[in-house]
C-alpha cells in the first residue's frame, strides 16, 4: 500500500513540478529576450563598444575652430598643427645615430636625448610641441619609422603676436576659448566635436561626415589702428614712466571699437609661460578707476539736461566749497572769481563741478548718471567686463559729500570703456551706442553683419552740442595746444585723478587721462587715453600729447579731411568721413 | 493528348533522364551560386578598394587642409604690421604726414556714394556641383566585370 501511495503522490505532484519548471524556463527565456531587445542604451553602447573594440576604435575629433579676422579681413587667430614626438627605446636599433639626428632636428641636448633613447622604458616623450615643418622632417627618418610616434596636436596661433591679445583672448590646451573674443564667442567659434569610427575591416567604408567647423568671426577692430594705439601706448609708458595704461579708440556714431590697447599685455602664443594672471584680464573693460576730471563733462551734461544750469549761467568761485562736512578745493587751490560754464570746464574747476551738482540735486544727478550707464556693465561682447562702482542716495556707503566728490570724478569708479561710451553719447548728438567688437559672422556661405544698437538717449542733441562746444573750448584754450591737430576742431577733456588707498589717497601718484573726439562737429573717432602713475602728474602734460599724436595719425588712416575741406565738400552736398560698415 | 502521353511514356521509360535532369539542376544551381559568389566577391573587393581609395583621399584632403591652414598662418605672420613697416622702410618708404596729403575738391562730386561691399567668392551652387547619374544596369554589370578582371589581374600580379 505504501509504495502505491507514494506513486500516487508522485503522479499528483509531477504536473506541479513540470509547471513550475516551465514557468521558470519561460521567465529565463523572457529575460534572455529582454537582454536582446530591451537593454538600456548605455548598456547597449557598452556592449557594442566591447564587441567593436577588437577591430575598430573611436576617435573624438573637434572640427577646426573658426578664424578671427579684423575688419579688413586680416587674420588675428588661425589654426595650425604641432606635433608631439615620442619614441619607443626598445625598438631603436641605432641609438647613437638616432640621438644625433633627433637632437639636431628637435633642438635638444644630444647627450640627454641619447640617455632617453637608451632608457629601458616602453615609451618616452622627446618633444611636446614641435612645428609642422620639424614634425615632417622627423617623420622622414626612415630608420626610426617603427620606433617613433608622431602625434598631431591642434594649436591656435596668433600670427600678429601680442597685437590685441587682451581683446582676442586665447585658446587653452582643452581647445576652449578663454577671455576676450575667444571666450565670449566660444560657442560660435568652436568646431563641433564628433566621434569617428576607425575600422580595420577593409569592407567598411570609412566615415567622413561633413565638416562642421566653427564660424569665422570678423571684428570691428582695425589691425592698423590697433597697432598704432599699442605703439603709442608703449611710447607713452616709456616716456612718462607710467606703470600701466589703456587706450581705446571707437567710432562714436555706431559703437564700433576700432582699437583697445592696454599695458601690460601678454603673448597669446605663449600664454602658458605667464606668471601673473592679471595680464590676461582686459583693463579697458575690467579695471575700475576713479576717472577724475574727465567726468566733469558728464556732470555738466547732466546739469544742463536737467535744467539746473544753462550754458549762460555762472557762479562765483572762491576756491572752495563745503558739502556734507568736507571741503572741496580746486586743483590749483586758487579762487577764480566769477566763472561761466565753459570756463568751468576749461579750467577744470572742482568747486564749479560740485556747485552745479548741488544745483542738480542728488536725485536727478544720480538718475542721470544711471542713464549714462555708470554703475552697470555696458554689455560689450568681451568676457570679464566690470560694472564700476557708483553709490547712490539710500546706499549705506553714500553720504552727501559724495555728491560733491562724484561731480569731479572722485568716489565713483568706472571702467575706461564705460567712460568713453558716456562721452560718445555727447559726440553722437546725445544718443549712446552699444560698444561692441563683433562685426560679422561667417558661417560657410552665410554672412551675418551686426547692426549698431543704442543704449538709450541720456541727453538731448541740444545739450550734447552745448557740452561738445565746451569741450572744443577746453582743447582750444585750456591745454596750451597739447591736444590740438592743425586744421581740425577737436573736443576733449583732461583728467588727473588721485589714486585711492586704504588710508585716503596716495601722495604724488595720479591717473592721467584724456578723452576726446574729432572732428568735433561731425565726430568720426573718439579716443580715451589713461596712464597710471606717470612721473609728470597732470593729464594735460602726459595724456593729452598722446591723444594729439594719435589724432595726427588717425585723420590720415581714417581719411578724415581737414575742417575747410569738409566744409567745402558739405557745400557740394556730400557728407564726409563716414566709416562704412 | 496522344503526344503528351508519348512524352510521359518516354520519360518514364528512361529513368537515367531523370537523374540527368537532377544533375543538370544541381549543376545549374552550382553555376548560379558560383556566379553570385563571384559577383559578391567582385563587389566586396571593389568596395574594399574604393574604401581604401576613399581613406587615402580623406587623408590627402586633411593634409591639404592642414597645409592650407599653415600657409594662412604663415601669410598672416608675414603680413603683420611690424614686418610690413620694416620692409617698407627697407624699400625707402616713409609714413605720410598731414602735410604730405593734398585733398582735391571735384565740383559736383558726392563722396557719400554707396560703397561697393567686398563680397566673398561664392562657390558654385550645390546643383552645379552635384554628380550626374548616368548608370544603367548593363553598365553596372560591365563595371562589375571590369572590377572582377582588375581584381584578378591584381591577384595575379601579387603572386608573381
Amino acid at each position: 500500500m505504501y509504495p502505491l501511495q507514494q506513486e500516487e503522490i508522485f503522479r499528483r505532484r509531477l504536473p506541479l513540478v513540470i509547471g513550475g519548471l516551465l514557468i521558470a524556463a519561460l521567465f529565463l527565456l523572457g529575460r534572455l529576450a529582454s537582454f536582446q531587445f530591451q537593454l538600456a542604451p548605455e548598456v547597449t553602447t557598452y556592449l557594442e563598444s566591447l564587441r567593436n573594440s577588437g577591430y575598430s576604435r573611436t576617435l573624438r575629433l573637434a572640427d577646426a575652430r573658426g578664424i578671427i579676422f579684423d575688419r579688413g579681413m586680416e587674420a588675428l587667430a588661425v589654426n595650425t598643427l604641432e606635433y608631439k614626438i615620442g619614441i619607443s627605446p626598445v625598438l631603436v636599433t641605432d641609438a647613437r645615430r638616432a640621438a644625433t639626428q633627433l637632437s639636431a632636428l628637435l633642438n635638444l641636448n644630444e647627450l640627454e636625448t641619447f640617455e632617453k633613447i637608451t632608457n629601458r622604458v616602453p615609451w618616452v616623450l622627446l618633444a611636446p610641441n614641435v612645428s609642422a615643418e620639424v614634425g615632417q622632417q622627423v617623420a622622414q627618418l626612415d630608420f626610426l619609422r617603427s620606433s617613433l610616434s608622431i602625434e598631431p596636436v591642434p594649436r591656435r596661433r596668433y600670427p600678429q603676436g601680442t597685437l590685441a591679445s587682451q581683446v582676442i583672448g586665447f585658446v587653452g590646451g582643452d581647445l576652449r576659448g578663454y577671455y576676450g573674443v575667444e571666450g565670449y564667442y566660444q560657442e560660435q567659434l568652436a568646431g563641433r566635436e564628433r566621434d569617428r569610427l576607425i575600422s580595420n575591416i577593409p569592407f567598411e567604408v570609412p566615415q567622413d561626415n561633413f565638416s562642421d567647423r566653427g564660424n569665422d568671426v570678423v571684428l570691428t577692430i582695425d589691425r592698423d589702428i590697433q597697432f598704432l594705439a599699442e605703439s603709442e601706448l608703449q611710447r607713452a609708458i616709456a616716456e612718462s614712466g607710467s606703470t600701466r595704461g589703456t587706450i581705446i579708440i571707437m567710432n562714436p556714431r555706431n559703437g564700433d571699437i576700432l582699437a583697445m590697447a592696454s599695458y601690460p599685455s601678454f603673448d597669446p602664443n605663449n600664454y602658458s609661460t605667464i606668471t601673473d594672471n592679471s595680464v590676461l584680464v582686459n583693463p579697458a573693460i575690467a579695471d575700475q578707476f576713479e576717472p577724475g576730471s574727465i567726468f566733469k563733462v558728464v556732470t555738466m551734461a547732466v546739469a544742463l539736461e536737467t535744467g539746473a544750469v544753462t550754458q549762460y549761467d555762472g557762479y562765483f568761485d572762491n576756491g572752495q566749497i563745503q558739502i556734507g562736512g568736507i571741503t572741496i578745493r580746486n586743483w590749483n587751490r586758487q579762487a577764480e572769481g566769477y566763472v561761466d560754464m565753459t570756463q568751468l570746464l576749461v579750467n577744470s574747476l572742482n568747486v564749479g563741478a560740485a556747485t552745479i551738482a548741488l544745483r542738480t540735486g542728488p536725485t536727478d544727478f544720480y538718475s542721470s548718471l544711471g542713464r549714462f550707464g555708470f554703475g552697470k556693465t555696458t554689455g560689450v561682447d568681451l568676457e570679464g567686463e566690470a560694472s564700476g562702482i557708483m553709490y547712490v542716495p539710500g546706499d549705506s556707503n553714500w553720504s552727501e559729500s559724495q555728491l560733491g566728490t562724484n561731480s569731479f570724478g572722485q568716489g565713483i569708479a568706472t571702467t575706461p570703456l564705460q567712460m568713453l561710451t558716456a562721452v560718445n553719447a555727447i559726440a553722437n548728438d546725445g544718443l549712446m551706442m552699444q560698444p561692441h567688437v563683433f562685426y560679422r559672422l561667417i558661417d560657410g556661405e552665410r554672412v551675418q553683419t551686426s547692426q549698431p544698437s543704442t543704449l538709450g538717449r541720456p541727453i538731448s542733441a541740444e545739450t550734447a552740442h552745448i557740452v561738445r562746444d565746451m569741450m572744443v573750448a577746453v582743447v582750444r584754450d585750456g591745454l596750451d595746444g597739447n591736444a590740438q591737430v592743425p586744421g581740425y576742431t577737436i573736443a576733449g577733456k583732461t583728467g588727473t585723478a588721485e589714486i585711492p588707498s586704504p588710508v585716503g589717497y596716495e601722495a604724488g601718484a595720479s591717473i592721467a587721462s584724456f578723452v576726446g573726439f574729432l572732428p568735433a562737429e561731425d565726430p568720426q573717432v573718439s579716443v580715451l587715453v589713461r596712464l597710471d602713475r606717470p612721473r609728470d602728474y597732470w593729464g594735460s602734460q602726459v595724456a593729452a600729447p598722446v591723444f594729439q599724436r594719435l589724432a595726427e595719425r588717425l585723420v590720415i588712416m581714417l581719411k578724415i579731411p581737414p575742417d575747410d575741406i569738409r566744409q567745402a565738400l558739405r557745400d557740394e552736398g556730400g557728407i564726409v568721413n563716414r566709416i562704412n560698415r | 493528348m496522344a503526344a503528351e502521353n508519348w512524352f510521359q511514356h518516354a520519360l518514364h521509360r528512361r529513368p537515367w533522364r531523370t537523374q540527368r535532369q537532377a544533375f543538370a539542376l544541381a549543376a545549374l544551381s552550382f553555376v548560379v551560386a558560383l556566379i553570385i559568389g563571384a559577383l559578391y566577391l567582385a563587389q566586396a573587393a571593389a568596395l574594399s578598394t574604393t574604401g581604401r581609395q576613399l581613406e587615402s583621399l580623406i587623408t590627402q584632403r586633411n593634409q591639404i587642409e592642414q597645409a592650407n591652414e599653415q600657409l594662412r598662418a604663415e601669410i598672416a605672420r608675414l603680413q603683420s604690421v611690424p614686418r610690413l613697416q620694416d620692409r617698407a622702410r627697407e624699400l625707402g618708404f616713409v609714413e605720410a604726414g598731414r602735410s604730405d596729403i593734398e585733398y582735391l575738391l571735384v565740383p559736383g562730386y558726392n563722396p557719400d556714394r554707396d560703397q561697393l561691399a567686398v563680397s566673398r567668392v561664392e562657390p558654385a551652387s550645390r546643383q552645379e556641383i552635384a554628380p550626374v547619374y548616368e548608370e544603367t544596369f548593363l553598365g553596372w554589370i560591365q563595371q562589375q566585370w571590369d572590377a572582377f578582371q582588375r581584381q584578378g589581374s591584381i591577384n595575379a600580379g601579387g603572386s608573381e
